[in-house]
């Protein structure tokens, strides 16, 4: 059975109307059933009916910024370490065996590297995709195709599709939540020509590369500054944003259209709400020792990206459609024996105890777990032990959210220079994300400037075969 | 008369005192060279398989990677040697660090064990020898796949042929253009049917002309004296405010930060390590100066690309140029990167990428690993300009560390300016740090022998590695601090002025290409040159010179068809909001192409015909009839045109980060318009900041260390920086009322103000910044300090300047929007304090009303009028 989609009956004034004036009001009043059901016709955050129903409702995508090496984590070569030291395909460089081994895991025996021995242990619930490709060789633009689906124009970023197809479960947070994310990386989370109130709300200061050994090692959560005001009490603030909101609308008025207005009066009622709901999900104290061990938040290495897990976790579980999370400094031009180990070993034991987590918690079966980069290394070396940019063939994990766990799903060649069987482009990754939501990718469009876009562009398959 | 050479040598500072002298040994001379096949055999025999069993596993691709940028597979490697130097010097022992690390002199090689004395004996002779080695492959000869035709047929490209002034026809039945630029838009606009929307009101032309212009609003008074200005003559009225403002120390505050995002202007190296860049401030003054002074564009590019080599009439010439090639030394560097010759590799890369985006808006440093995927650029072309830039020494300062591993000297400037901070000391007490330098980097080696010594119980490492690396830790930044007070003065103790920028080399050297860019894979040599597909002619360079004033010099020749195009995009693109050619960087093949082709030739060559005057270009498209036109909403004009690619009418524009807070400076009236000594990051001098600053020592382990060693821990402590000891403050959100152009810029930590208005990422060249709307602003918006502290001054303002409640509200719209309020402004604010007024019982009735009227005041700032222009 396939409905369409709710949304587009209402006009944009309409939805900016009912932000200010419908729930950012009752976000401070007491909630009252009734005005809520009313309200949520109305709301464009409000939970939408997807196409069908859904297997994920919500994502966490781990970006593992840089581009990690799959020859040297999930996508095992044998022939690679026969071939070690001979001329790669394409000349020049030689090829370099990975330094670390690989083992069968679970009962579905899935090949993972040594690097990752937590994640391993959950292999079972992993799918594999061995085969992803994309059209970007150079980081900046990979990374937005990977999130936008075009490097080319500024267009709407994967989290804020979803956002706009399904709505939020709690219109007190953001629906869709970028922590720590890079410097100069709006667009990857922007909305573009959808309205502002889809795009991604930054939390944490911006990712940052960091030196190995001279990092404070006393861990540190991320944080939102300016979350909270002492001069005045909440009701006197929400009187101040009336007045303000008041002002807004009446330059909307005047102006007609100015999506800029528009975004700054969501952007007010998004904040007005995120000040009361945020500091207590933000604040891990309340979390049990075995909770924060199982994060590997104990300031070792994995402290960091084990708060950030932690709190992803909690984001979703208050209702956050969509959480990404940045980890950086995958990009091994040089030292991959030295450096890459460092950056598993930084996240190893938070992404199991994400994993975890979740799954004790029920919500594994329906929260899609990704991991993976905006490309992969090429099997030969560089600069002696390093491996250059590959966009021709990578591997991109998923787990739970309905997708087939123990699954390796396409190939690359013998080296694993490019996927050669059922590749996965990233509109068909897209696509399978999106059907996983319960939305139909062809059908969720928006339009804009007398055209229908949509995320997957006119490109885009459904992957069946890794749909549990 | 100074002597330009005399003073070039003596202008460099000797920085790295910390590893000076460290391979000073005397060994005999070289004995007379055996045959070459005598040498071979002795190699293959002696000592190719002590590298093999002994050096390989660190020291090779083969094995766990090429440690300290040091490989020995082959002669050439062995030559280049790692991150000190030369391996080999064929003949010559003291100059063979090689042989001194086999001799355990400093260098501990191989590590684990010394090599029995006969194999070192073995060493020696070959080394004697002339270091006979046969691993020498032949050069590889890379061949382009870009063919002189291609070249050839690619200057048919029109962004690689000169600009050329083309009219086009146009009818306006109505007379709207008044100027060339405004025939050159209706004529696309007629050509899509579209019509320019009417004029903007007064207000809004005078607050686009503030803040495009100066950064600033207009005052009240200037808003009412251009009122009637303007219904007396517009075009008057418009030219004569264009004219004053031109004329504003402001404007180049404005416009200068323009430069200065494109330029990725910082005052700390980013990446892993953020150390700081205390003097690179005068790179940004020197922007500023220039735009202010008109200077012509085509004589600041030079400056900045060659300014070293370029004619001086006296000292401050001379140190203004000198301190312009800051430009080339300004980028991020990792200075963690252990091999100098890719960290080499990667300086020039930067400079070739930043100039050729910046100036020429096309991309070269794509040539770096192969043939430009888009444009006629082959690999070659690149390696013609590493030639040019790599015969330049970048200087931009720091100590030798374990964390900086690539420090540099500084260039000294002819005139008598120094950091504050940077005081005079006496000889006696310089004497005294030197003698503590000599002594702390005694103890320095000695902790780090400690570290490696094998303890004797369990001959492993020392019991308490991390001890012993903590005090190793101390010990250097307590030697790189004195090495930095040394550093900052001369030998008599006065304090030198030093600027960021590039020296030529005393030999210019051709690049060697590299294999898919990487730097153990050398082929053929490439003779100096410039891009080919933008020379109308071959370019024949004077061997002796290393062609970069002759680059800076074609870069802007009239031949030149990218120059003066780029930059009249990038002068259009900040007055009207967006671009012809909508990448700024990017002209080549891949890009979008002009909207208005005819337009952008026309801006060009008149940028060209007013001698480069960015002041005179800016005049003329400001007073332009296009620039006036309102950007109110019409849905016929907007279906036709979304993207408002034609400009038929104008682009609201929210304020950039530095907009936003000055005006709210000027509208609390704290503004300080003079312009800061220096800058904050000066007072700081070289340190590592962020959180890979200097370690935070656990107290515990302070305690435990106080009562050893010298000097201890708390004397280090003292000479610390302020601020620098927590790693989660960012210690930038000073309070500061300059101009937002002067706040320190840390590539990784930005202060909050500027960082959540979409600020440029310094690490990058940003022709175009973002223009977000987040919740991040709004929180910033309705509960920083900074927002509560400007409105409590705005309201202070206008209790000063007005009286009944009435005239406070109207004076607050009239100082925030720039405008007289609506009367539906009017009446939401009087029901806003309604509904917040204090109750008459309420005995702090007067600290209530204040806070009202600044709670009031806040929501004008925090209201969207306050944050777009339209």
């Amino acid at each position: 059975m396939v409905s369409t989609l709710s949304l587009p009956t209402i006009s944009r004034r309409e939805v900016l109307r009912s932000v200010s004036s419908g729930f950012g009001y009752l976000a401070f009043a007491v909630l009252n059933q009734a005005t809520v059901a009313r309200a949520e016709s109305r709301n464009p955050l409000a939970p939408k009916t997807p196409h069908f129903p859904a297997k994920a409702k919500r994502i966490i995508f781990l970006c593992m910024q840089g581009g990690p090496s799959h020859v040297d984590t999930f996508d095992y070569k044998p022939k690679l370490a026969i071939d070690s030291g001979k001329s790669g395909k394409f000349g020049g460089s030689r090829l370099m065996a990975s330094p670390w081994d690989f083992r069968q895991h679970g009962e579905s025996g899935l090949w993972i590297s040594e690097l990752f021995p937590e994640v391993s242990k959950h292999a079972d619930d992993l799918c594999l995709i061995r085969s992803m490709y994309c059209d970007q060789p150079i980081h900046a633009r990979s990374m937005t195709q990977m999130h936008t689906g075009n490097a080319q124009f500024v267009r709407p970023s994967l989290g804020a599709w979803t956002l706009y197809g399904l709505g939020t479960e709690n219109e007190s947070m953001p629906g869709f939540i970028a922590l720590n994310p890079p410097a100069a990386s709006a667009q990857n989370f922007g909305s573009a020509f959808l309205p502002a109130i889809y795009q991604g709300t930054k939390v944490g200061r911006p990712q940052q590369r960091r030196g190995g050994m001279y990092r404070a090692t006393s861990g540190s959560s991320p944080q939102m500054p300016d979350l909270s005001n002492a001069r005045v009490s909440k009701a006197a603030q929400r009187e101040q944003l009336n007045f303000i909101q008041e002002l807004n609308h009446q330059k909307l008025e005047r102006d007609e259209y100015q999506p800029g207005v528009e975004g700054v009066i969501e952007s007010y009622e998004l904040a007005f709400r995120m000040q009361d709901v945020l500091p207590s999900l933000m604040d891990l104290s309340d979390e049990s020792e075995q909770a924060l061990e199982m994060y590997g938040i104990d300031g070792s290495d994995s402290d960091e990206f084990g708060r950030q897990c932690l709190l992803a976790r909690r984001f979703v579980e208050s209702g956050v459609r969509f959480v990404e999370i940045t980890h950086g400094n995958w990009d091994h031009h040089q030292r991959l024996k030295t450096q890459l180990p460092e950056n598993c070993k930084q996240t190893d034991k938070p992404i199991a105890g994400l994993l975890a987590d979740l799954k004790q918690r029920g919500l594994l079966d329906d929260t899609l777990v990704v991991w993976g980069g905006e490309f992969g290394r090429t099997p030969d070396a560089q600069n002696g032990d390093g491996r250059d940019h590959n966009n021709k063939g990578y591997t991109i994990w998923m787990a739970g959210g309905g997708v087939k766990g123990g699954m390796s799903y396409g190939a690359t060649d013998e080296h694993g220079y490019q996927a050669v069987e059922d590749k996965c482009h990233i509109h068909d990754w897209h696509a399978t994300m999106l059907h996983l939501m319960g939305i139909d990718h062809e059908k969720l469009t928006y339009r804009y400037a007398g055209r229908d876009f949509r995320l997957t562009d006119v490109y885009g398959t459904v992957i069946d075969k890794i749909i549990a | 008369m100074w002597n330009k050479n005399r003073l070039k040598r003596s202008s460099i500072l000797g920085v790295m005192v910390a590893c000076s002298g460290l391979f000073q040994c005397l060994f005999g001379q070289a004995q007379e060279a055996a045959s070459i096949s005598d040498g071979i055999k002795f190699f293959e025999t002696k000592i190719r398989p002590v590298l093999v069993d002994h050096c390989y596993r660190c020291h090779s691709a083969e094995g766990q990677g090429v440690k300290g940028g040091l490989s020995v597979e082959s002669r050439e490697a062995l030559t280049i040697g790692g991150e000190t130097g030369p391996a080999i010097v064929p003949s010559n022992l003291d100059e063979s660090i090689l042989w001194n690390a086999i001799n355990y002199r400093d260098l501990q090689m191989p590590p684990k064990q010394r090599l029995p004395r006969e194999v070192i004996e073995d060493f020696r002779t070959w080394i004697l020898m002339g270091a006979p080695d046969p691993r020498v492959g032949s050069t590889k000869v890379i061949k382009s796949t870009v063919s002189s035709e291609d070249i050839a047929k690619g200057k048919d490209f029109w962004a690689f042929k000169k600009p050329v002034v083309q009219s086009l026809a146009v009818s306006d039945v109505a007379g709207w253009a008044t100027t060339e630029i405004d025939r050159l838009i209706l004529a696309k606009l007629e050509e899509q049917g579209l019509e320019p929307a009417l004029d903007a009101d007064s207000n809004t032309i005078l607050r686009r002309l503030y803040f495009d212009l100066i950064g600033l609003p207009p005052s009240p008074d200037e808003i009412v004296r251009f009122r009637g200005a303007w219904q007396k003559n517009a075009d008057a009225a418009i030219a004569a405010v264009v004219d004053s403002l031109l004329e504003r120390p402001q404007f180049g505050e404005r416009w200068g930060r323009h430069w200065l995002d494109v330029a990725r202007y910082a005052e700390s190296t980013g990446k892993e390590v953020d150390m700081t860049f205390p003097h690179a401030w005068r790179y940004r003054n020197y922007v500023i100066d220039a735009f202010n002074q008109d200077k012509p564009y085509d004589q600041f590019v030079r400056e900045q690309v060659a300014g070293d080599l370029l004619p001086a009439k006296d000292d401050a010439d001379w140190a203004e140029h000198l301190i312009a090639t800051g430009f080339l030394a300004i980028g991020p560097k990792a200075l963690i990167e252990q091999n100098p010759r890719q960290f080499q590799a990667d300086l020039v890369d930067e400079q070739i990428d930043v100039t050729t985006r910046v100036i020429l808006g096309i991309s070269v440093a794509c040539a770096r690993c192969h043939d430009h995927k888009f444009d006629p650029i082959p690999q070659t072309d690149y390696y013609a300009l590493a030639g040019i830039f790599q015969s330049a020494e970048t200087l931009y300062g720091g100590v030798r560390s374990q964390r900086n591993r690539q420090p540099s000297n500084l260039i000294i400037l002819p005139i008598d300016a120094p950091n504050p901070g940077d005081v005079a000391i006496s000889t006696a007490e310089l004497a005294s740090l030197k003698q503590q330098l000599k002594e702390r980097e005694a103890d320095y080696i000695e902790a780090r022998r400690a570290q490696r010594a094998p303890s004797p119980s369990n001959g492993k490492p020392g019991t308490d590695p991390r001890r012993s690396f903590v005090n190793a830790a101390i010990i250097e930044q307590q030697v790189v601090q004195l090495a930095n007070k040394i550093n900052s003065v001369d030998e008599q103790g006065r304090p030198l002025t030093f600027c960021m920028g590039v020296q030529e080399s005393s030999v210019a050297k051709n690049a060697r290409l590299l294999v898919r860019g990487e730097i153990d894979q050398p082929a053929q040599e490439v003779p100096r040159g410039f891009v080919q597909v933008l020379c109308s002619e071959e370019i024949r360079l004077d061997p002796q010179t290393s062609g970069r004033l002759e680059f800076a010099n074609w870069l802007v020749s009239r031949e030149n068809p990218l120059t003066a195009r780029v930059m009249a995009n990038r002068v259009w693109q900040h007055l009207l909001g967006q671009a012809i050619v909508r990448e700024s960087e990017n002209f080549g093949v891949s890009g979008p192409g002009p909207t208005h082709p005819e337009l952008l030739d026309y801006l060009a060559v008149r940028l060209m015909d007013y001698h480069w005057s960015i002041k005179k270009l800016v005049r003329e498209i400001a007073t332009s009839r296009a620039y006036r036109i309102s950007s109110k909403h019409e849905p016929s004009r907007f279906e036709k045109d979304p993207e408002n690619l034609y400009i038929a009418r104008a682009n609201p524009r929210r304020l950039d980060a530095e907009a936003m807070r000055d005006s709210m400076l000027v509208a609390s009236g704290q503004l300080d318009l003079s312009r800061p000594k220096a800058s904050q990051i000066a007072t700081y001098g070289s340190t590592i900041i962020g959180p890979t600053g200097p370690m935070v020592i656990p107290p515990g382990l302070l305690a435990a260390m106080s009562t050893e060693g010298k000097g201890g821990p708390q004397a280090m402590l003292n000479m610390m920086r302020p601020g620098m000891l927590a790693s989660n403050i960012n210690v930038f959100d000073s309070r500061s009322y300059y101009r937002s152009v002067y706040l320190p810029v840390a590539r990784n930590a930005l202060p909050r103000a500027l960082d959540v208005f979409d600020f440029a990422e310094p690490s990058m060249v940003v022709g175009q910044r973002e223009s977000s709307n987040t919740a991040d602003q709004a929180l910033f918006m309705l509960n920083n300090t900074f927002v509560l502290e400007q409105s409590d001054a705005l309201a202070r303002r206008i209790l000063r300047e007005a009286t009944s409640d009435e005239e406070q509200i109207a004076r607050a719209f009239l100082i925030a929007f720039g405008r007289q309020a609506t009367n539906d402004e009017l009446k939401a604010s009087r029901e806003f304090f309604r509904k917040i007024g204090p109750k008459i019982s309420d005995r702090r009735r007067d600290e209530q009303a204040f806070l009202m009227l600044s709670q009031f005041c806040q929501a004008l700032i925090c209201s969207a009028e306050f944050r777009f222009v339209n």
